[in-house]
Formats: structure tokens, sequence, C-alpha cells
């Protein structure tokens, strides 16, 4: 099981990958917005997708995107 | 009669000296991952056969030795002194003698203006020598600080290094760690259990991990000690022998010609997106090794040295690829000490701008970011090596001041043609100079686009700081390198002494 982590605090502009979706590693999950950046959350190993967030939530630094298992 | 006498009494001697040479060269019981003894530690560092060790029959009293292999060699040609810690007396633990001895290669490097390497495999001060070791402990420490304002001093950490051994690496600029073998803590594992009930393993504790990319106490992880001794030379490599030393240049190298053809579309023309400006610095700084310090902890800057045309050079540059490049309060911290680290050897920084601003937030306010951030202003106005720096696309705020500005003394400072540098970025500004305009319209989300591109073209341009002088010049991307290598020049930085001022 593989946790998809937001690096920094933002909101989720766009996610990339639905749940259920099957994903490879480094495949982009979703977008996080902050200051004005695109901050890319990739998947670290390929599985399938469990979302976490929901686009437009606010996330913490080190919150959890998705779980890829 | 009286010369066979004395023909015995010669061989007699020799013998004795040879014996005792010999025991210098005991092994260490194989303990954890230890690969070698305090003396081969020393040995390998060095250009080979190089190492004079200085007072190698010191003893402490007991019977051991000093605790501490210290002496004298070359890198690259170039002096240096080494102190390395002997785990096989009562576990490098530091005791008065061991302390001393420390101090005596401390003095030496300083007085005689040589870099010194700690190599450092101990348990702390020796609970046997009491005061007289805390003492000891004590004086090597202000030794370390005396020795900033003089020379280069880089600890290696081969081993588990508790209390005094973690502290003097703390006051040396560089910390170069073994994964899985050299730990750094204030205390280990029973004391942490008994005081805050937590299970936690040297490793948890003050492993590599822990302070290459949660805490910044060390700056490198390595994966054994023969690497450990490779990137000690890299480093010295970049770095004059004491304040006020000549540069060591080596041959220069134009980058590598694919990067370099690169560079004009490595930088996304929207501001938003992402990339790594690694392949920024391909395209500009001499082609060759670099070496990055602290590259797993606040990633959202870089910090690392190279050269430009052959001259050694501290780079400082945001990196949109962590955290979009983020100013925080601890790559804030990071950056000031690599720039004040340049300052004090006269090492010219050039720092490459793309910084969204610094990151807003309780959690960073809770982190003193303000103080933190202050860190880094200070660090530029207080530099006197050469400053240069490159907006390569956008600098708002604050964080424009903060990277490297002309208002913080650069001796040059460029954009490309691209650049962004205003107060804040476009849609901010829009949003709070045109709110009523916004909240009027018809159609708020072109208005905002017009305005935005408006804001873009009128206030943000580089061209708005170029007419005022700030900035010297706007820049093609591929104009870069040249310019950077005429500018170092004017400043004629290879005597190494103070040449703005």
């Amino acid at each position: 099981m593989y946790a998809a982590r937001a690096e920094i605090v933002g909101n989720v502009w766009r996610l990339h990958a639905q749940e259920g979706d099957h994903v490879a590693a480094g495949d982009l999950v979703a977008v996080l917005e902050t200051m004005k950046m695109e901050i890319p959350v990739l998947a670290g190993e390929s599985g399938t997708v469990r979302l976490h967030v929901r686009e437009g939530q606010i996330v913490q630094e080190g919150d959890v995107i998705a779980e890829i298992a | 009669m009286t010369t066979i006498n004395t023909e015995t009494a010669t061989s007699d001697h020799r013998a004795r000296l040879a014996q005792r040479r010999q025991d210098r060269f005991r092994h260490v019981e194989p303990r954890g991952r230890r690969e070698y003894t305090a003396r081969e530690r020393a040995e390998m560092l060095v250009d080979a056969g190089s190492f004079v060790e200085m007072t190698p029959m010191r003893v402490d009293g007991n019977g051991n030795g000093a605790g501490v292999v210290i002496g004298w060699g070359r890198v690259d040609g170039r002096g240096v002194v080494i102190a390395s810690h002997d785990a096989a007396v009562a576990s490098g633990a530091i005791g008065a003698v061991m302390a001393e001895t420390i101090q005596k290669a401390q003095r030496f490097a300083i007085d005689k203006g040589y870099p010194i390497v700690y190599i450092n495999d101990s348990g702390g001060a020796r609970i046997h020598d009491g005061i007289l070791a805390l003492h000891g402990c004590g004086e090597m420490f202000a030794l370390n600080v005396l020795a900033q304002k003089r020379i280069p001093q880089i600890s290696l950490i081969l081993g588990p290094c508790a209390g005094a051994a973690a502290y003097s690496p703390a006051l040396t600029d560089w910390t170069i760690m073994v994964r899985e073998q050299g730990q750094m803590f204030l205390t280990g594992p029973d004391i942490v259990k008994a005081t805050t009930g937590e299970d936690a393993s040297a490793e948890d504790i003050g492993g590599a991990q822990m302070h290459t990319e949660t805490s910044g106490v060390a700056h490198l992880e390595v994966t054994n000690e023969g690497e450990a001794f490779h990137a000690t030379r890299l480093l010295l490599s970049y770095l004059p022998s004491h304040v006020g030393a000549a540069m060591p240049l080596v041959a220069p190298r134009r980058p590598d010609p694919v990067a370099a053809e690169r560079l004009p579309y490595v930088v996304p023309d929207k501001a938003s997106v992402v990339f790594d400006m690694n392949k920024v610095l391909d395209g500009v700084l001499d082609a060759g090794p670099r070496l990055e310090l602290m590259p797993a902890h606040a990633p959202s800057v870089l910090t690392l040295f190279g050269h430009l045309d052959g001259r050694p050079v501290g780079v400082l540059a945001n990196q949109p690829n962590s955290r979009g490049g983020v100013l925080d309060a601890k790559s804030s911290v990071k950056a000031a000490r690599f720039i004040e680290f340049c300052g004090r050897f006269g090492l010219p920084v050039v720092t490459f701008v793309d910084v969204p601003g610094f990151l807003p937030g309780t959690v960073e306010e809770g982190r003193g970011v303000i103080t933190h951030g202050a860190k880094l202003l200070k660090a530029y106005v207080e530099t006197t090596s050469p400053l240069l720096t490159v907006v390569v696309r956008k600098a708002y705020g604050g964080a424009y001041i903060a990277m490297g500005s002309a208002s913080l003394g650069a001796d040059y400072s460029w954009a490309w043609s691209g650049a962004e540098i205003a107060v804040m970025g476009p849609g901010g500004a829009v949003a709070l100079l045109h709110r009523r305009a916004l909240r009027d319209a018809d159609d708020p989300e072109a208005l905002r686009d017009e305005l935005a591109a408006e804001y873009r073209e009128n206030v943000a341009r580089p061209y708005v700081a170029a007419e005022a002088g700030i900035l010297d010049d706007v820049i093609l991307p591929e104009e870069t390198r040249d310019r950077l290598v005429d500018a170092l020049a004017t400043l004629g930085f290879e005597s190494g002494a103070d040449v703005r001022r």
C-alpha cells in the first residue's frame, strides 16, 4: 500500500485518478493548488486508487490524498 | 667490550620502537558496520601515503592510546588536518587526554590555515574523567567556534556519536553521515525511553535519515565509509584552504551541449507549472561533478557547489519541482546557512530565482518563518563575496527581496525576458486592486483575465525593473552563462579577498 500525500498545504485543484482506477507508478493522481502553483501528486507505486479527498478540499502538509494498493 | 654494548643497545632501541609502532596499528574489534581503524580512516581520506600522524605515542595513563588519531595529510595536493576518533579505546569516549589531543589538531589547523576533518565515532564525554572530560569537551567546542572564522571544518559521522560528540559536529560547517552506521543524538535509546517513554531505536533518534531529511542537523547521507571520504574530498575541492586563501581553480568546461541547447525551453511559460531547476543549472554551469548539500532537507531550495568557467561557486536556487519552490522556515534556514558559509570563504553566490513567495499559514508562522526568513535577508546583506542573481521566471513579494535581490546587495542581477517581478502575482493583485470593478462586472471572469494580462504586461514585466535600474539587464536564457562568467571576471574574486567593500 502506498499513500500519496500532500507535500504542502493547499487545495485539491484537480483529481486525475478516480476511485477504483488503476494507476502505474509515476502516474499523476492529483494536482494541488497552492500560492498559484500547480503541485503534482504522483503515484509512488502501481495499484488501485482509493481517494481520501474531493476536489476543492483544503489539505494540510502530510495529508493522504489517495491510497494506492 | 664497550663497543659491543653500544651495538646491542642500538638494536634494542630500534626493536623497541618497532614494537611501539606495531602497537599503533592494532585493529578495532569489528563492531557494527565499522570497516576500518581510526588510523586507516585517516589514511584513506588523504592522498595515498601522505598521512603523517602527530603525537602517535600519546597515552591516557591507563595503558591506552589517546583515543584519537590526529595528523596531517594532503587532499589533491593541498594540506588538511585530521582528527579521527579511535572507537577501540573506551568506545571513543572523550576523556581529558583525548580532548587535549583533538585541541592540538584544531590549533595546528587554525594556526597554519588548513581545513580540518573530524572523523567522529564516539560515545561522548568519558564518564571516569568527570569534570576534566567536560572541560576538555568545552574547550574543543570553543576551538570549533574560533575555527569558523578561519578554516573549513567538515565532520564525518561513522559511528554512534552521543552528547559532546554530536555537539562538536554541529559547530562545524558540513556534516556527512554514513547510513545505518553513523548516528548523532544528545541521549541514546535508554535515556530517551526513561525520560519520554518512547521506544525509539538509535537510528530513529539520530540516524542519517532523521538528520539529513527531517532535522537538517547533517548535510549529506552516504552509504559507506569510502563514499564518505570521497564526498569529503569532493567538498574540499570547491573550498579555499582558509579565509583569504586562493580559490582552487579547475580547467573550465562548457556545459553539456544538449543541456545548453535546451536551456531556452526548460522553464514553462505558464508561471504555475513546475519544472526541474537542475535542468537550468545543467545548461549554465560547467559540466562535471556538482555537489548538492542537504538534498533531502527543505528541498524547495537547492544548495550546491559547482564551477563557472573553472571557478568554484556556491549556487542557491528555488526548486519548483519540490513544494513549488516556496520559501518557508526550513528552506530559509538552509539557504541562509549556505550563503553565510560561502560569504565566509569568499565563494561567489549565484542565485537562480523562481519563487511564488513565502508560504503562508499558522503552521509556518508557528515555526517562526519571520525570524528564519529574516536570517536569509541578513545572510545576503552581510555577505562580502560576489553575489550574482538571475530571475528565471517569477519573483513575488518578500521572496523576491529575499532571493538575492539588488536591494540586498547583489553585485549583478538579471531577469530572463519571460520573468515576472512584482509585489504579488497577477491573480492576487487584480483581486485587491479591482475589487469593486470585479464585483460590478457583468462577466467578472473575463474582466479578471483581462486585468491580469494588463498587470502582467504593465507592472510585472522585468522591463519595469530594468528601466528603474534595479535589474542590470533583461537577458535570454542562452546568454546567462556568458553574463555570469564575465561578471565574475569583473569582480576578480579569485584573490579570495573582500572584493565588494
